[in-house]
């Protein structure tokens, strides 16, 4: 991914960020446009659906006079570790429905390792005994009890 | 008067002394950390509150505010990079003199000029807060729409990012703070029927993804930077000779910086630029500045730290936030109940004013923390990446966590984190996001009292001299800058290029 044409990245990434925010904003007017619409003597001064539609109209005109006088510049390419840092977030996302701690430790490690970090007691210390200690901490000092999973489950009994 | 008093016996509570040392402590590691600032160190901490009071929770958030901002100049000095952006302008002057073997005088006018500037400015808060309020205290919803709006579109001023895509970022804050039951219809909005949503989107998890998260990820991009620490003897309190050339800098710094904070959505960092180039502009030897300039240092530290306090103002007098660190504690002080604005002062005099003395004692702890631990607090420096950030994540999610129990806010800070990520990516600043969530609900809510106030012909609210001129200093915020940008082109073609 590093090694993608800077150019090519730059002019697709320049375009895709207003697009996006334009699309968002008028998914979002046409929602509210589904928006209950309240007698006179109940909608306190403004319809629900008013405020929102006058926003997300200012931040389309914004999008615009943006694309025209201030188009996105991107400053570096995107990096191969970013996008692993990504990724990992979706890895984590997922291994939260089988247990929160053991996704918290599996990312931190994951983590370690991806930004270079190759000694086996670091790797230990970030991604078992680090969570453990806040897991303790939270649970014991700040009485929190965490979703059940695999491992909380141990624990709570 | 009686406030200030029973203010100042609340901080006689050994348990709170107590907790406001390690909070200065704490921030100024965090303040020494590149990457780490005052506003993801008091998001961070804000779920570790959750189970004190009011005020102790309030002010070790504000001690992490002014020990961090000073903390930044540790390492802009020591290592060139500034622990809080901030202390950008600190390494202009800090590192040549650090690199020239005056790394201990360097660091000894910035602790100084730091504390004279929070002090200062926190004295100005005392005095100025409860004018403010008082001020504020007949306010009706018309002038206080148009005040908040004139918050919001300060935001076109702040942060790294430019002013349409402040305000672009600032307008999709707003908007997700319309997120739930609308309060003034109870009609839902944008919940797509998911009864966590019913609420709306909570301002801390939407902070710790969008300050602490997405740093995250911005560093993953920076790791291959290497940092070198410039040896440091001994930290020395600046000379006479020092003092008389600085003197001036940082009172007139600490002033700009005070006013610079005062105004709503602009922080430290923007009055640690003009507080630089002030001092630059009134030096005798501006030639100096850039290669090891002690006044370059007092400009800046002495700027930055007196917008803390300076920040604190509108935020408890009108419950506007001042910068990015003062939105998160607005959001700390909702979280605990209290509620800012100009009623803080009548029904909850002595809570303000506890808060001003510990923020004053916090500049004076971090005078003396600076003066002994500066050199034990630049080596947290040498923390590698690879075990901070994936702590900082974790903290993040377990914190995001205990605040309701809810693994929804966790989602919640996940994708605030990763849409933070994107909008830096693409230079918009996710400070205004921040803000804009605080002060959507204030708008709209104002909006819709102004119009059953003024019987829905919105125009009058042009008629109402205050709302009038609150009106006018925002479209001079929004288009102020563009309006003196080209007349100053004009004026420089006109005189053939000489005009600066």
């Amino acid at each position: 991914m590093a090694n993608l044409p800077k150019f090519e990245n730059s002019r697709f990434e320049r375009w895709l960020a207003p697009c996006v925010i334009i699309c968002f904003c008028s998914v979002a007017f046409w929602i509210s446009t589904t928006f209950r619409e309240m007698p006179p003597i109940l909608k306190r001064g403004i319809q629900p659906a008013d405020f929102p539609q006058l926003l997300l109209i200012t931040i389309i005109l914004l999008t615009l006079a943006m694309m025209v006088f201030d188009p996105i510049k991107l400053r570096e390419n995107f990096n191969a570790t970013t996008a692993g840092s990504l990724g990992l977030f979706a890895v984590f996302g997922a291994l939260t429905w089988i247990d929160l701690f053991l996704a918290l430790g599996i990312f931190a490690a994951a983590l370690a390792a991806l930004w270079g970090e190759r000694r086996p007691r670091i790797l230990i210390l970030v991604g078992a005994v680090m969570p453990l200690v806040i897991f303790l901490l939270f649970d014991q000092i700040f009485e929190i009890r965490f979703p059940r999973g695999l491992l909380t489950n141990l624990w709570y009994g | 008067m009686e406030g200030l008093i029973s203010g100042f016996l609340v901080l006689a509570d050994p348990y709170l002394l107590a907790l406001l040392v390690m909070a200065t402590l704490g921030g100024v590691v965090i303040g020494a950390l590149p990457g780490l600032n005052a506003t993801t160190g008091a998001a961070l901490l804000l779920p570790f509150t959750l189970t004190m009071d009011p005020v102790p929770a309030i002010s070790i958030m504000t001690a992490i505010y002014c020990s961090a901002t000073f903390a930044g100049a540790i390492t802009a000095i020591l290592i060139n990079t500034p622990g809080t952006a901030a202390s950008a302008t600190t390494c202009l002057d800090g590192y040549p003199l650090a690199q020239r073997g005056e790394a201990g005088r360097a660091l000894g006018m910035a602790v100084v000029s730091s504390t004279i500037g929070g002090v200062f400015s926190v004295i100005c808060l005392m005095i100025a807060a409860p004018f403010l309020a008082r001020a504020a205290y007949n306010f009706s919803p018309p002038e206080y729409f148009a005040l908040t709006l004139f918050g919001l579109s300060m935001l076109a001023s702040i942060g790294d990012g430019s002013a349409i895509k402040n305000l672009i970022a600032g307008g999709l804050g707003i908007f997700l703070a319309l997120v739930g039951v609308d309060n003034l219809t109870t009609v839902e909005r944008f919940t797509f029927g998911s009864y966590e949503l019913y609420d709306g989107i909570g301002f801390v998890p939407v902070m710790i993804g969008v300050f602490g998260i997405s740093e995250l990820l911005i560093q993953a991009a920076n790791l291959q930077i290497v940092r070198e620490q410039v040896v440091m003897k001994a930290i020395t309190l600046p000379s006479k000779a020092d003092y008389k050339k600085s003197w001036r800098t940082i009172v007139r710094s600490s002033g700009i910086g005070t006013f610079i904070g005062i105004l709503p959505a602009e922080g430290a960092t923007v009055a640690s630029m003009i507080g630089y180039n002030e001092a630059k502009r009134w030096s005798k030897n501006p030639e100096e500045f850039g290669h090891g300039a002690i006044e370059g240092i007092a400009g800046s530290e002495a700027a930055n730290n007196a917008a803390t306090g300076g920040a604190m103002v509108p935020t408890l007098a009108l419950g506007i936030p001042g910068s990015a660190t003062a939105a998160v504690i607005l959001a700390g002080l909702m979280v605990h109940g209290v509620r800012p604005g100009p009623t803080m002062f009548t029904e909850q005099a002595e809570f303000a004013y506890a808060i001003f003395w510990s923020m004053l004692l916090v500049n004076i702890l971090f005078f003396l923390v600076g003066l002994r631990g500066a050199k034990i607090f630049a080596r947290v420096t040498l923390i590698p990446v690879q075990i901070l950030w994936p702590t900082v994540f974790v903290f993040s999610i377990v914190g995001t966590y205990a605040l309701d129990q809810s693994m929804f806010d966790v989602w919640v800070a996940l994708t605030a984190g990763v849409i933070g990520f994107f909008m830096r990516r693409y230079g918009f600043s996710v400070v205004p996001l921040a803000i804009g969530l605080i002060l959507g609900g204030m708008l709209e809510q104002r909006l819709g009292q102004s119009m059953v106030m003024l019987d829905e012909q919105w125009w009058l609210m042009f008629t109402r001299p205050l709302t009038l001129f609150f009106f006018i200093l925002t479209a001079l915020a929004l288009f102020g800058p563009a309006l003196f940008g080209t007349l100053k082109r004009r004026l420089s073609n006109s005189t053939g290029g000489t005009a600066e």
